[in-house]
Protein backbone atom coordinates (compact mmCIF):
# COMPACT_ATOMS: atom_id res chain seq x y z
CA UNK A 1 0.00 0.00 0.00
CA UNK A 2 1.45 3.43 -0.24
CA UNK A 3 2.59 5.39 2.25
CA UNK A 4 0.02 8.08 4.08
CA UNK A 5 1.14 11.65 4.17
CA UNK A 6 -0.94 13.73 6.27
CA UNK A 7 -0.14 17.16 4.62
CA UNK A 8 -1.95 20.19 4.01
CA UNK A 9 -0.33 21.69 0.68
CA UNK A 10 0.38 25.41 2.10
CA UNK A 11 2.87 23.90 4.07
CA UNK A 12 6.67 24.59 2.83
CA UNK A 13 7.68 21.08 5.05
CA UNK A 14 4.93 19.15 3.02
CA UNK A 15 6.02 20.43 -0.13
CA UNK A 16 9.32 19.33 0.31
CA UNK A 17 7.91 15.62 1.20
CA UNK A 18 6.26 16.12 -2.15
CA UNK A 19 9.27 17.25 -3.91
CA UNK A 20 11.15 14.06 -2.55
CA UNK A 21 8.53 11.54 -3.47
CA UNK A 22 8.48 13.03 -6.77
CA UNK A 23 12.11 13.06 -7.03
CA UNK A 24 12.23 8.86 -6.08
CA UNK A 25 9.02 7.99 -8.86
CA UNK A 26 7.07 7.30 -5.40
CA UNK A 27 3.15 7.71 -5.13
CA UNK A 28 2.10 9.08 -1.77
CA UNK A 29 -1.86 8.58 -0.95
CA UNK A 30 -2.42 12.26 0.41
CA UNK A 31 -4.86 12.89 3.32
CA UNK A 32 -5.43 16.43 4.04
CA UNK A 33 -5.26 17.60 7.34
CA UNK A 34 -6.51 21.20 7.68
CA UNK A 35 -4.99 23.16 10.14
CA UNK A 36 -7.24 26.02 10.35
CA UNK A 37 -9.97 23.32 11.25
CA UNK A 38 -7.91 22.27 13.99
CA UNK A 39 -8.00 18.83 12.37
CA UNK A 40 -4.51 18.60 13.84
CA UNK A 41 -5.49 18.42 17.43
CA UNK A 42 -7.78 15.42 17.28
CA UNK A 43 -7.23 12.25 19.13
CA UNK A 44 -6.94 10.40 16.50
CA UNK A 45 -4.46 12.45 15.36
CA UNK A 46 -2.29 12.98 18.51
CA UNK A 47 -1.96 9.34 19.11
CA UNK A 48 -0.28 9.23 15.57
CA UNK A 49 1.45 12.31 16.03
CA UNK A 50 1.39 13.95 19.78
CA UNK A 51 3.62 17.42 18.17
CA UNK A 52 0.31 17.50 16.16
CA UNK A 53 2.84 18.84 12.90
CA UNK A 54 2.13 18.36 9.51
CA UNK A 55 3.54 16.79 7.24
CA UNK A 56 3.26 12.89 9.06
CA UNK A 57 3.78 9.56 7.28
CA UNK A 58 2.89 6.69 7.81
CA UNK A 59 4.46 4.05 6.04
CA UNK A 60 2.24 0.86 6.28
CA UNK A 61 2.33 1.11 10.13
CA UNK A 62 5.86 2.71 10.69
CA UNK A 63 4.63 6.59 11.69
CA UNK A 64 7.44 9.11 11.53
CA UNK A 65 6.64 13.10 11.52
CA UNK A 66 9.06 16.24 10.79
CA UNK A 67 9.68 17.00 7.29
CA UNK A 68 13.17 16.62 7.53
CA UNK A 69 13.49 12.64 8.99
CA UNK A 70 10.12 11.59 6.52
CA UNK A 71 12.57 12.72 3.52
CA UNK A 72 15.82 10.62 5.06
CA UNK A 73 13.45 7.93 5.82
CA UNK A 74 11.61 7.82 2.11
CA UNK A 75 15.28 8.26 0.32
CA UNK A 76 16.67 5.22 2.51
CA UNK A 77 13.77 3.16 2.25
CA UNK A 78 12.86 4.10 -1.50
CA UNK A 79 15.83 5.47 -3.12
CA UNK A 80 17.54 3.15 -6.41
CA UNK A 81 20.94 4.83 -4.82
CA UNK A 82 21.71 7.36 -1.90
CA UNK A 83 22.53 10.71 -4.50
CA UNK A 84 19.45 12.66 -2.51
CA UNK A 85 20.69 11.81 1.29
CA UNK A 86 24.08 10.18 0.62
CA UNK A 87 25.74 7.11 3.00
CA UNK A 88 29.27 8.98 3.35
CA UNK A 89 29.59 10.10 6.63
CA UNK A 90 31.26 13.34 5.85
CA UNK A 91 28.81 13.90 2.87
CA UNK A 92 25.85 13.13 5.05
CA UNK A 93 27.03 14.86 8.00
CA UNK A 94 26.71 18.50 5.69
CA UNK A 95 23.40 17.33 4.34
CA UNK A 96 22.34 16.99 8.25
CA UNK A 97 23.82 20.23 9.32
CA UNK A 98 21.80 22.20 6.17
CA UNK A 99 18.41 20.40 7.12
CA UNK A 100 19.53 21.63 10.90
CA UNK A 101 19.84 25.25 9.57
CA UNK A 102 16.39 24.40 7.60
CA UNK A 103 14.36 23.37 10.77
CA UNK A 104 16.15 25.44 13.38
CA UNK A 105 17.06 28.64 11.49
CA UNK A 106 14.76 29.20 8.49
CA UNK A 107 11.51 27.54 9.34
CA UNK A 108 12.03 28.65 12.58
CA UNK A 109 11.60 32.22 11.24
CA UNK A 110 8.67 31.21 9.08
CA UNK A 111 6.47 29.83 11.08
CA UNK A 112 7.37 32.49 13.76
CA UNK A 113 6.70 35.32 11.22
CA UNK A 114 3.39 33.26 9.68
CA UNK A 115 2.16 33.10 13.52
CA UNK A 116 2.96 36.94 14.17
CA UNK A 117 0.48 37.98 10.92
CA UNK A 118 -2.44 35.15 11.73
CA UNK A 119 -2.46 35.24 15.23
CA UNK A 120 -1.18 38.89 16.27
CA UNK A 121 -2.55 40.26 13.56
CA UNK A 122 0.51 42.07 12.47
CA UNK A 123 0.46 43.85 9.09
CA UNK A 124 4.59 44.01 8.27
CA UNK A 125 7.62 42.46 9.21
CA UNK A 126 9.63 44.02 12.68
CA UNK A 127 12.75 45.67 12.23
CA UNK A 128 14.60 42.30 14.34
CA UNK A 129 12.21 40.31 11.87
CA UNK A 130 14.27 41.63 8.74
CA UNK A 131 17.58 41.58 10.51
CA UNK A 132 17.29 37.96 11.16
CA UNK A 133 16.01 37.06 7.80
CA UNK A 134 18.82 39.51 5.91
CA UNK A 135 21.54 37.23 8.42
CA UNK A 136 19.65 33.65 6.76
CA UNK A 137 19.84 34.57 3.94
CA UNK A 138 23.20 35.78 3.60
CA UNK A 139 24.03 32.24 5.66
CA UNK A 140 22.26 30.25 3.00
CA UNK A 141 24.28 32.37 0.42
CA UNK A 142 27.70 31.62 1.96
CA UNK A 143 26.37 27.74 1.42
CA UNK A 144 25.76 27.97 -2.33
CA UNK A 145 29.46 29.83 -2.44
CA UNK A 146 30.95 27.88 -5.52
CA UNK A 147 28.41 25.33 -5.32
CA UNK A 148 25.00 24.18 -7.50
CA UNK A 149 23.39 22.77 -4.54
CA UNK A 150 23.31 23.58 -0.95
CA UNK A 151 25.50 20.65 0.66
CA UNK A 152 27.43 20.89 -2.62
CA UNK A 153 27.44 19.74 -5.96
CA UNK A 154 24.15 17.37 -6.35
CA UNK A 155 20.77 17.82 -5.29
CA UNK A 156 19.72 16.24 -2.33
CA UNK A 157 16.78 16.65 0.29
CA UNK A 158 18.80 19.79 1.70
CA UNK A 159 17.79 21.91 -1.15
CA UNK A 160 14.04 20.29 -1.09
CA UNK A 161 13.56 21.23 2.16
CA UNK A 162 15.36 24.96 1.92
CA UNK A 163 13.60 25.77 -1.28
CA UNK A 164 10.37 25.31 -0.44
CA UNK A 165 11.10 27.55 2.69
CA UNK A 166 13.08 30.32 0.61
CA UNK A 167 10.20 29.98 -2.19
CA UNK A 168 7.73 31.13 0.36
CA UNK A 169 9.83 33.00 3.12
CA UNK A 170 10.29 35.01 -0.40
CA UNK A 171 6.82 36.16 -0.94
CA UNK A 172 7.40 37.64 2.79
CA UNK A 173 10.41 39.30 2.46
CA UNK A 174 12.05 38.71 -0.95
CA UNK A 175 15.50 37.76 -1.69
CA UNK A 176 17.26 40.58 -3.12
CA UNK A 177 19.01 39.40 -6.15
CA UNK A 178 22.26 42.11 -5.72
CA UNK A 179 22.90 41.16 -2.26
CA UNK A 180 21.97 37.12 -3.09
CA UNK A 181 22.80 35.85 -6.52
CA UNK A 182 23.52 32.88 -5.34
CA UNK A 183 20.29 32.16 -3.96
CA UNK A 184 18.37 33.56 -7.11
CA UNK A 185 20.60 31.45 -9.26
CA UNK A 186 19.80 27.94 -7.07
CA UNK A 187 16.21 28.75 -7.00
CA UNK A 188 16.51 29.11 -11.21
CA UNK A 189 18.45 25.54 -11.16
CA UNK A 190 15.64 24.18 -8.77
CA UNK A 191 12.88 25.34 -10.91
CA UNK A 192 14.54 23.38 -13.89
CA UNK A 193 14.14 19.99 -12.26
CA UNK A 194 11.59 17.74 -13.92
CA UNK A 195 9.89 17.35 -10.30
CA UNK A 196 9.65 21.24 -9.45
CA UNK A 197 6.01 21.44 -10.28
CA UNK A 198 4.77 19.56 -7.86
CA UNK A 199 5.08 22.11 -5.24
CA UNK A 200 4.15 25.19 -7.19
CA UNK A 201 0.44 24.34 -6.44
CA UNK A 202 1.27 24.98 -2.69
CA UNK A 203 3.38 28.01 -3.00
CA UNK A 204 0.34 28.85 -4.73
CA UNK A 205 -1.95 28.73 -1.69
CA UNK A 206 0.84 29.65 0.77
CA UNK A 207 0.72 32.74 -1.01
CA UNK A 208 -2.91 33.77 -1.09
CA UNK A 209 -3.10 32.71 3.02
CA UNK A 210 -0.49 35.51 3.20
CA UNK A 211 -2.41 38.12 0.82
CA UNK A 212 -5.40 37.14 2.71
CA UNK A 213 -3.32 38.16 6.61
CA UNK A 214 -2.89 41.22 5.24
CA UNK A 215 -6.27 42.62 4.66
CA UNK B 1 45.73 13.32 16.38
CA UNK B 2 42.49 14.29 18.03
CA UNK B 3 39.66 15.75 16.41
CA UNK B 4 39.53 19.19 17.49
CA UNK B 5 36.03 20.50 18.63
CA UNK B 6 35.83 24.14 18.79
CA UNK B 7 34.08 25.20 21.81
CA UNK B 8 32.75 27.19 24.91
CA UNK B 9 31.83 24.76 27.87
CA UNK B 10 28.50 26.24 29.20
CA UNK B 11 26.65 25.86 25.58
CA UNK B 12 24.25 23.43 25.44
CA UNK B 13 25.09 21.68 22.13
CA UNK B 14 29.05 22.00 22.98
CA UNK B 15 27.88 19.79 26.02
CA UNK B 16 25.84 17.54 24.05
CA UNK B 17 29.04 16.93 21.81
CA UNK B 18 31.34 16.21 25.26
CA UNK B 19 28.65 13.94 26.43
CA UNK B 20 28.65 12.03 22.74
CA UNK B 21 32.74 11.66 22.78
CA UNK B 22 32.72 10.65 26.27
CA UNK B 23 29.98 7.63 25.67
CA UNK B 24 32.00 6.66 22.43
CA UNK B 25 35.47 7.14 24.87
CA UNK B 26 36.70 9.40 22.14
CA UNK B 27 39.51 12.06 23.06
CA UNK B 28 38.47 15.23 21.48
CA UNK B 29 40.80 18.21 21.11
CA UNK B 30 38.94 21.34 22.91
CA UNK B 31 39.16 24.92 21.59
CA UNK B 32 38.04 27.51 23.63
CA UNK B 33 36.45 30.38 20.95
CA UNK B 34 36.49 33.61 22.45
CA UNK B 35 32.92 35.21 21.84
CA UNK B 36 33.20 38.53 23.39
CA UNK B 37 36.89 39.59 21.91
CA UNK B 38 34.67 38.25 18.01
CA UNK B 39 36.71 35.02 17.68
CA UNK B 40 34.30 33.14 16.11
CA UNK B 41 33.91 36.29 13.32
CA UNK B 42 37.77 35.95 12.13
CA UNK B 43 38.26 34.68 8.73
CA UNK B 44 39.59 31.30 9.46
CA UNK B 45 36.94 30.37 11.43
CA UNK B 46 34.55 31.58 9.06
CA UNK B 47 36.47 29.20 6.55
CA UNK B 48 35.27 26.46 8.69
CA UNK B 49 32.08 27.36 9.66
CA UNK B 50 30.56 30.38 7.89
CA UNK B 51 27.47 30.56 10.65
CA UNK B 52 30.39 30.96 13.42
CA UNK B 53 28.64 28.96 15.81
CA UNK B 54 30.02 26.44 17.89
CA UNK B 55 30.33 23.33 17.98
CA UNK B 56 32.12 22.94 15.05
CA UNK B 57 33.69 20.09 15.12
CA UNK B 58 37.49 19.48 12.90
CA UNK B 59 38.31 16.01 12.18
CA UNK B 60 41.89 14.56 12.01
CA UNK B 61 41.31 14.71 7.95
CA UNK B 62 40.75 18.60 8.07
CA UNK B 63 36.44 17.67 7.46
CA UNK B 64 34.02 20.57 9.22
CA UNK B 65 30.93 20.29 10.13
CA UNK B 66 28.96 22.08 12.65
CA UNK B 67 25.73 22.24 14.98
CA UNK B 68 25.51 19.56 17.33
CA UNK B 69 22.78 17.28 15.69
CA UNK B 70 24.92 17.01 12.62
CA UNK B 71 28.23 16.65 14.51
CA UNK B 72 27.00 13.61 17.23
CA UNK B 73 25.80 10.93 14.46
CA UNK B 74 28.67 12.12 12.23
CA UNK B 75 31.42 10.90 15.60
CA UNK B 76 29.08 7.98 16.10
CA UNK B 77 29.01 6.67 12.80
CA UNK B 78 33.03 7.16 12.31
CA UNK B 79 34.09 6.60 15.91
CA UNK B 80 31.18 3.84 17.71
CA UNK B 81 31.90 0.34 17.91
CA UNK B 82 27.79 -0.46 17.05
CA UNK B 83 24.55 1.54 15.66
CA UNK B 84 23.34 1.30 18.79
CA UNK B 85 23.42 5.43 19.70
CA UNK B 86 22.36 6.28 16.27
CA UNK B 87 20.43 2.75 14.84
CA UNK B 88 20.63 1.70 11.36
CA UNK B 89 16.83 0.76 11.23
CA UNK B 90 15.32 2.75 9.41
CA UNK B 91 11.99 2.94 11.54
CA UNK B 92 14.35 3.59 15.04
CA UNK B 93 16.55 6.00 13.12
CA UNK B 94 13.71 8.10 12.01
CA UNK B 95 12.54 8.20 15.13
CA UNK B 96 15.76 9.39 16.58
CA UNK B 97 15.94 12.14 13.51
CA UNK B 98 12.40 13.86 14.16
CA UNK B 99 13.37 13.95 18.12
CA UNK B 100 17.11 15.57 16.97
CA UNK B 101 15.00 17.99 14.73
CA UNK B 102 12.67 19.03 17.77
CA UNK B 103 16.08 19.46 19.74
CA UNK B 104 17.23 21.90 17.52
CA UNK B 105 14.50 23.70 16.46
CA UNK B 106 11.52 23.68 19.28
CA UNK B 107 13.53 22.87 22.11
CA UNK B 108 16.82 24.83 21.68
CA UNK B 109 14.70 27.85 20.16
CA UNK B 110 13.21 28.03 23.55
CA UNK B 111 15.82 27.89 25.36
CA UNK B 112 18.48 30.18 23.30
CA UNK B 113 15.83 32.96 22.87
CA UNK B 114 15.59 33.13 26.29
CA UNK B 115 19.51 32.96 27.52
CA UNK B 116 20.20 35.67 24.54
CA UNK B 117 17.53 38.00 25.88
CA UNK B 118 19.39 37.03 29.00
CA UNK B 119 22.93 37.46 28.59
CA UNK B 120 22.45 40.03 25.64
CA UNK B 121 19.32 42.14 25.88
CA UNK B 122 19.24 43.25 29.91
CA UNK B 123 16.46 40.63 30.67
CA UNK B 124 16.66 40.26 34.29
CA UNK B 125 13.45 37.34 35.27
CA UNK B 126 11.73 35.20 33.17
CA UNK B 127 8.08 36.18 32.03
CA UNK B 128 4.62 34.53 31.87
CA UNK B 129 5.78 34.32 27.43
CA UNK B 130 9.12 32.31 28.63
CA UNK B 131 8.07 30.09 30.99
CA UNK B 132 5.20 28.64 28.62
CA UNK B 133 7.98 28.27 25.80
CA UNK B 134 9.72 26.28 27.83
CA UNK B 135 7.24 24.52 29.44
CA UNK B 136 5.44 23.53 25.92
CA UNK B 137 8.80 21.83 25.49
CA UNK B 138 7.96 19.78 28.18
CA UNK B 139 4.56 19.18 27.61
CA UNK B 140 5.79 17.60 24.06
CA UNK B 141 8.89 15.74 25.72
CA UNK B 142 6.45 14.21 28.02
CA UNK B 143 4.38 13.10 25.15
CA UNK B 144 6.54 11.40 23.33
CA UNK B 145 7.76 9.61 26.51
CA UNK B 146 3.73 8.32 26.87
CA UNK B 147 5.05 5.02 24.79
CA UNK B 148 6.31 4.13 28.39
CA UNK B 149 9.94 3.40 26.59
CA UNK B 150 12.41 4.18 28.74
CA UNK B 151 14.26 6.81 26.73
CA UNK B 152 13.56 9.49 24.29
CA UNK B 153 13.23 7.20 20.90
CA UNK B 154 11.87 4.15 22.47
CA UNK B 155 13.60 0.78 24.07
CA UNK B 156 17.25 1.91 23.88
CA UNK B 157 19.17 4.82 24.52
CA UNK B 158 20.17 7.67 21.76
CA UNK B 159 21.86 10.40 20.78
CA UNK B 160 18.42 11.97 21.01
CA UNK B 161 18.99 11.81 25.25
CA UNK B 162 22.11 13.03 24.56
CA UNK B 163 21.04 16.16 22.85
CA UNK B 164 17.75 16.80 24.20
CA UNK B 165 19.34 16.15 27.55
CA UNK B 166 22.08 19.10 27.06
CA UNK B 167 18.81 21.30 25.86
CA UNK B 168 16.73 20.76 28.69
CA UNK B 169 19.73 20.84 31.60
CA UNK B 170 19.77 24.39 30.49
CA UNK B 171 15.85 24.48 29.98
CA UNK B 172 15.97 23.52 33.69
CA UNK B 173 18.02 26.42 35.15
CA UNK B 174 15.53 28.51 33.56
CA UNK B 175 12.39 26.73 34.30
CA UNK B 176 12.96 23.59 36.72
CA UNK B 177 11.37 20.69 35.05
CA UNK B 178 7.76 20.49 37.47
CA UNK B 179 7.94 16.51 38.52
CA UNK B 180 4.40 16.95 39.17
CA UNK B 181 3.26 18.05 35.70
CA UNK B 182 5.82 16.25 33.71
CA UNK B 183 6.84 12.80 35.79
CA UNK B 184 8.02 11.16 32.56
CA UNK B 185 10.33 14.46 31.66
CA UNK B 186 12.06 14.58 35.32
CA UNK B 187 12.17 10.62 35.43
CA UNK B 188 14.07 10.61 32.23
CA UNK B 189 16.48 13.95 33.22
CA UNK B 190 17.50 12.10 36.76
CA UNK B 191 18.21 9.16 34.54
CA UNK B 192 20.32 10.57 31.88
CA UNK B 193 21.74 13.09 34.26
CA UNK B 194 23.22 9.91 36.22
CA UNK B 195 25.01 8.00 33.34
CA UNK B 196 28.60 7.98 33.45
CA UNK B 197 29.28 10.64 29.74
CA UNK B 198 26.76 12.88 31.86
CA UNK B 199 30.06 13.67 33.84
CA UNK B 200 31.25 15.64 30.34
CA UNK B 201 28.80 18.26 30.77
CA UNK B 202 28.64 19.16 34.74
CA UNK B 203 31.56 21.62 34.04
CA UNK B 204 30.04 23.67 31.68
CA UNK B 205 26.08 23.22 33.22
CA UNK B 206 27.85 24.66 36.60
CA UNK B 207 29.11 27.87 34.44
CA UNK B 208 25.54 28.23 32.28
CA UNK B 209 23.93 28.25 36.07
CA UNK B 210 26.24 31.02 37.09
CA UNK B 211 26.13 33.06 34.23
CA UNK B 212 22.53 32.71 34.63
CA UNK B 213 22.20 33.29 38.12
CA UNK B 214 24.30 36.20 37.52
CA UNK B 215 21.84 38.21 34.95
CA UNK B 216 18.74 37.55 36.76
CA UNK B 217 17.31 39.09 39.69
Amino acid sequence: MAPVLYMQDVSPPVRSVLLTAEALGLKLEKKVVDLSKKEHLTDNFLKLNPQHTIPTLDDNGTVVWDSHAINEYLVEKYGKNDSLYPKDLAKRAVVNQRLHFDSGVIFSWLRYIVRSYKYKGRKELTEDQIEHLEESYSLLESFLKGHQWVAGDSVTIADFSLVTNITSLTLLYPVNPEKYPNIINWIKRAEGLPYYKVHLEGLQSFKKMFQEMLK
Amino acid sequence: MAPTLYMIPPSPPVRSVLMTAKALGLTLNEKIINFPAGEHLQPEYLKLNPQHTVPTLVDDDGFAVWDSNAINPYLIGKYAKDDSLYPQDLQKRAIVDQRLHFNGSVAFGAVAGIVRCILYEGKTCLDDNDKTRVEQVYAFLEAFLDDGKPWMAGDCLTVADYNLYATVSAGDVLVPIDGQKYPKVATWFDKVGNLPEAEATKKGLAIFESLISSKLQ
